[in-house]
């Protein structure tokens, strides 16, 4: 015996959608609601407002649903009711999303050709609702000033609303004071900000909004509710708000979730497409974060607190390296622009870097002359493997010694210029000692490897950086395959170690092509066959971006960088783009 | 001038046939728009020439011929002045949504709520979404109403206010026409029926407006002028108003301070001394106030103007004395008005 319904039936005996509890509640919400006008009120229909939302449009879909208004009526009869004593909480028609739900809802239940007399009153009802809430005044002296002096409703209302905003913009604009014994006036603000949560997303809120948001902190009372600034938060994620720049900051400076939030989503966009430097730097610097941060020093903290934990986790990750690398310099330029004004030294956003270190990383290459930097860098190289000797010496202190080797690592990955300075002077090093620079190269890739890893790290990165460099130094032609193979066997994944990081191996490949003494075709041809035989995804990518950025600091460096560097980069763009359309 | 004309009475046929026709049934979306824009045509006519005495008369002689020829043809027909141009889109929304026979496509688009983006639909303005405009206008005044602020009058009042002093100030800068200006007060006051306490905050807001030119300080001596006329009136905002708003509007206006001072006066002298209550009551009817506040309005108007307590302190104790200048409680109210006011 088939249990199945024909197909024709109406679902009548599944379950209905809402039930009558939930009508009820809401029906008891709205009449509460609607009695009461104090703030408990108003705080209650906040706290309800989404849910409030999810119920209309569960009703719009039931209603929409029905084949009549006789239908509707019968299966919710409460609807009208609920529906009209809704439509006169002005929590609910002040937002756009809620007033179009309630407003479906109404329309749901208007029936284009009315078959009876209760579908004939309904649609009457619809109408006088309608025009109730458009065109009646409650206010006798208005309506009598409106006719008498020809001002129209519309502009009336604009003009009241804007006088209100007006009036309590001059509330929130005086400063904290306090009045004898009087409670300090930042609890009228809260409450201000309180009312405003509704109102987020209506333009005509928006300035008194901004001043809530920039207004000067004096006192230790928390001004602006949590629940509007998490308000403001996640309509501005949704795109429902626009903020200007300094309100923007503000709020990233009352509201560890939308500082958070900022930081996320800007990690989210740079991160997934993968950006040329230079536009990694737009990106940057158009999230308004490196600015902010330069702004409150309390900013700047968390964010590295963010970029820390994220890079603990996955401190292999070069995109991640690169835009801390890219947004420290950001900050550093917007500083600079305020330095005039601010004196808070440059230790104060970087407390937990090693202070020794902390000058000699922040300065730029450019700020020094291009002799210098070979001390330099030894210098930054042999203290920092003091450090980690530090932390691998004392064993019961290892917290405190690792925690020092993270801090030491993580601003050098800020600094990361030095890093590239160093993969530069390694390559056009010639004779000279490279072993500093390597050491400072494997550091920069694996900070957490123990001595006796590194160790073996530094055999393999010598051992590779020597294949790279017999590859391009010409001495032989045509390529020797068994170099190009044992490179491509050091570089590629063991079963029992991880692969040789790879970026260091494209970093040394691209920037040796790039000084080395060959003609541009030549070193092009070396590039390229290195590539391929170390041919791993996304390699292709990593090339032309340690290219471009190459390029960029040659560029910004105005070091004297001969026509020939800028050939060669200009015909290995060539080649790589050329194998990616193979 | 004779297309003008033209236009004004197709427009307010136009009105006529939104506010009772059935032919509205068949009104699309063009039309809807099309509507508006005549009554924005007619707004920007009153506002070009309302000041212009001949051309006014013209166009009011023509709303009389054409609201003529409407109340003949149209039972219950409600006629538009020339006062009512100004507010045209506003009329003719009203008109639509009273009318049943308004498609409901087009009650959709006017209630649309998706943010309007202000496009010209064909040739004329878009109007998607007027309505929910509208009402989003009034839900955000709703929101942030209860909030205190700054003023002691309301926001509301203080439009009114500014509303009022706008058109007063137009009105007499017509010249000789300060009968139209005695008629808009007028008019004014009986529309505001049954809420006069608004009607007398709005009258405060007018007098504390401040622009600072000569207009305005015309126009507040004439509403200054007219309220003193209005002696009922005049008392019943007395009794109304708080200390500091009096103080705030008799230092602003000499006039209304001695006018003030009068009612005060006036108010002692019909008081009498309540056994049962231990204080001094007036038994008459009307718009009063309590013995106490009688005191603080006096202290709020000698706080307004100093020199007045020199000459109050006079007249009161010369009234004391002519009273028997005893300096006992209940007996003369002149005496103990004296010592409550620290004389």
């Amino acid at each position: 015996m088939s249990e199945q319904q024909p197909l024709s039936q109406p679902l009548q005996t599944e379950e209905p959608l809402l039930n009558d509890q939930e009508m009820q509640f809401w029906l008891d919400k709205a009449v509460a609601w609607g009695q009461a006008d104090s703030p408990d009120t108003q705080k209650d229909t906040c706290l309800h407002m989404s849910r409030l939302r999810d119920f209309l449009h569960q009703l719009l879909t039931q209603v929409n649903s029905m084949s009549s208004t006789t239908e509707t009526m019968k299966r919710l009869p409460f609807l009208g009711q609920l529906l009209g004593r809704l439509c006169w909480n002005p929590y609910i028609t002040v937002c756009d999303t809620s007033r179009g739900l309630l407003l479906g809802c109404l329309w749901g239940l208007y029936s284009e050709r009315p078959s009876n007399a209760v579908e004939k009153k309904a649609n009457q009802w619809i109408r006088k609702v309608l025009c109730q809430l458009s065109t009646e005044e409650d206010e006798t002296a208005a309506q009598a000033l409106m006719k008498c002096t020809g001002v129209p409703a519309k502009e009336y209302h604009l003009k009241v609303l804007r006088k209100k905003v007006a009036l309590l913009q001059e509330n929130v604009g005086q400063s904290c004071t306090l009045f004898n014994s009087q409670r300090c006036s930042c609890d009228r603000i809260v409450d201000i900000s309180k009312a405003c949560i509704p109102i987020v997303t209506c333009p005509e809120a928006s300035s008194l909004i901004s001043l809530l948001l920039q207004r000067p902190v004096a006192c230790v009372t928390e001004a602006l509710s949590e629940d509007f600034l998490n308000a403001l938060t996640s309509a501005y994620s949704r795109q429902g708000l626009a903020l200007e720049e300094q309100a923007l900051v503000s709020l990233w400076y009352h509201s560890f979730y939308s500082l958070e939030e900022a930081v996320l989503s800007l990690l989210q966009s740079v991160i997934t497409t993968g950006l040329t430097p230079q536009k990694l730097e737009q990106q940057v610097a158009q999230s308004l974060l490196p600015k902010a941060c330069a702004q409150h020093c309390s900013i700047f903290l968390v964010v590295n607190d963010i970029f820390r934990s994220i890079l603990k986790q996955a401190e292999g990750n070069e995109s991640v390296k690169t835009l801390v690398q890219t947004f420290t310099k950001c900050f550093l330029r917007e500083l600079a622009l305020l330095k005039p004004q601010t004196s808070i030294s440059v230790k104060a956003f970087f407390p937990q870097s090693p202070s020794s270190l902390l000058v000699p990383l922040l300065t730029m290459p450019s700020e020094m002359p291009q002799g210098a930097w070979r001390n330099h860098l030894n210098w930054l190289s042999s203290s920092l493997q003091r450090l980690t000797e530090e932390e691998e010496e004392g064993d019961g202190r290892s917290t405190r010694g690792h925690h020092n080797v993270f801090e030491a690592w993580f601003l050098l990955v800020q600094c990361a210029h030095w890093v590239q300075v160093a993969v530069q002077l390694l390559v056009t090093s010639g004779t000279e000692d490279g072993d500093p620079f390597l050491w400072l190269l494997i550091f920069y890739h694996y900070p957490t490897k123990r001595w006796h890893h590194r160790a073996s790290q530094l055999a393999r990165a010598k051992e590779a950086w020597n294949h790279i460099r017999t590859l391009f130094s010409g001495a032989a032609h045509p390529l020797p395959s068994d170099r190009l193979q044992s490179l491509g066997t050091l570089v590629s994944p063991q079963p029992e170690q991880q692969s040789f990081a790879p970026s260091l191996t494209v970093s040394l490949l691209v920037n040796v092509a790039v000084f080395c003494q060959l003609p541009p075709s030549g070193s092009a041809e070396v590039l390229q066959a290195s590539v391929q035989v170390v041919d791993q995804s996304g390699l292709l990518d990593e090339a032309a971006c340690v290219l471009s950025s190459l390029e960029l600091r040659l560029n910004e460096g105005c070091c004297l960088s001969r026509d020939t560097v800028h050939l060669r980069i200009k015909e290995l763009q060539k080649t790589i783009t050329q194998m990616h359309s193979e | 001038m004779e297309a003008v004309l033209k236009n004004l009475a197709s427009t307010v046929e136009m009105l006529a046939v939104a506010a009772q026709s059935d032919a509205l049934n068949h009104w699309d979306k063009q039309t809807l728009s099309r509507a508006f824009h005549w009554a924005r045509y007619c707004e920007h006519v009153f506002s070009k020439f309302h000041n212009n005495a001949a051309i006014r008369r013209i166009m009011e002689k023509q709303l009389q011929l054409t609201n003529q020829t409407l109340r003949d043809t149209i039972p219950g027909y409600t006629e538009v002045s020339f006062s009512d141009l100004p507010r045209c889109q506003h009329l003719l929304l009203v008109r639509l949504l009273n009318n049943p026979e308004l498609p409901s496509s087009l009650m959709k688009i006017l209630f649309d709520t998706t943010r309007p983006v202000k496009t010209m639909h064909g040739d004329y303005e878009d109007v998607t979404g007027l309505c929910s405009h509208i009402v989003q206008c009034k839900s955000v005044y709703k929101v942030l109403s209860p909030l205190a602020d700054m003023s002691a009058l309301g926001a509301d009042a203080e439009v009114q206010g500014e509303m009022l002093m706008e058109r007063l100030e137009a009105l007499l800068n017509q010249g000789s026409e300060t009968c139209r200006a005695e008629q808009f007060l007028g008019s004014v006051l009986q529309g505001c029926e049954g809420a006069l306490q608004q009607f007398c905050l709005v009258i405060a807001a007018a007098l504390l407006t401040s622009k600072n030119c000569t207009a305005q300080t015309a126009a507040h001596d004439f509403l200054l002028d007219w309220l003193q006329k209005k002696h009922s009136l005049l008392q019943y905002m007395c009794s109304l108003l708080s200390p500091t708003l009096l103080k705030d509007l008799a230092k602003e206006h000499q006039k209304l301070r001695d006018a003030s001072c009068n009612v005060l006066k006036k108010w002692a002298s019909e008081m009498e001394y309540s056994l049962s209550d231990g204080e001094w009551v007036l038994t008459s009817t009307g718009p009063g106030v309590s013995f106490k506040k009688l005191t603080e309005l006096f202290l709020a108007l000698f706080d307004a103007s100093p020199s007045l307590r020199g000459d109050v302190e006079k007249e009161l104790n010369a009234l004391k004395i002519s009273d028997g200048d005893f300096d006992v409680t209940g007996l003369s109210v002149w005496g103990d008005l004296l010592s409550a006011l620290n004389m």
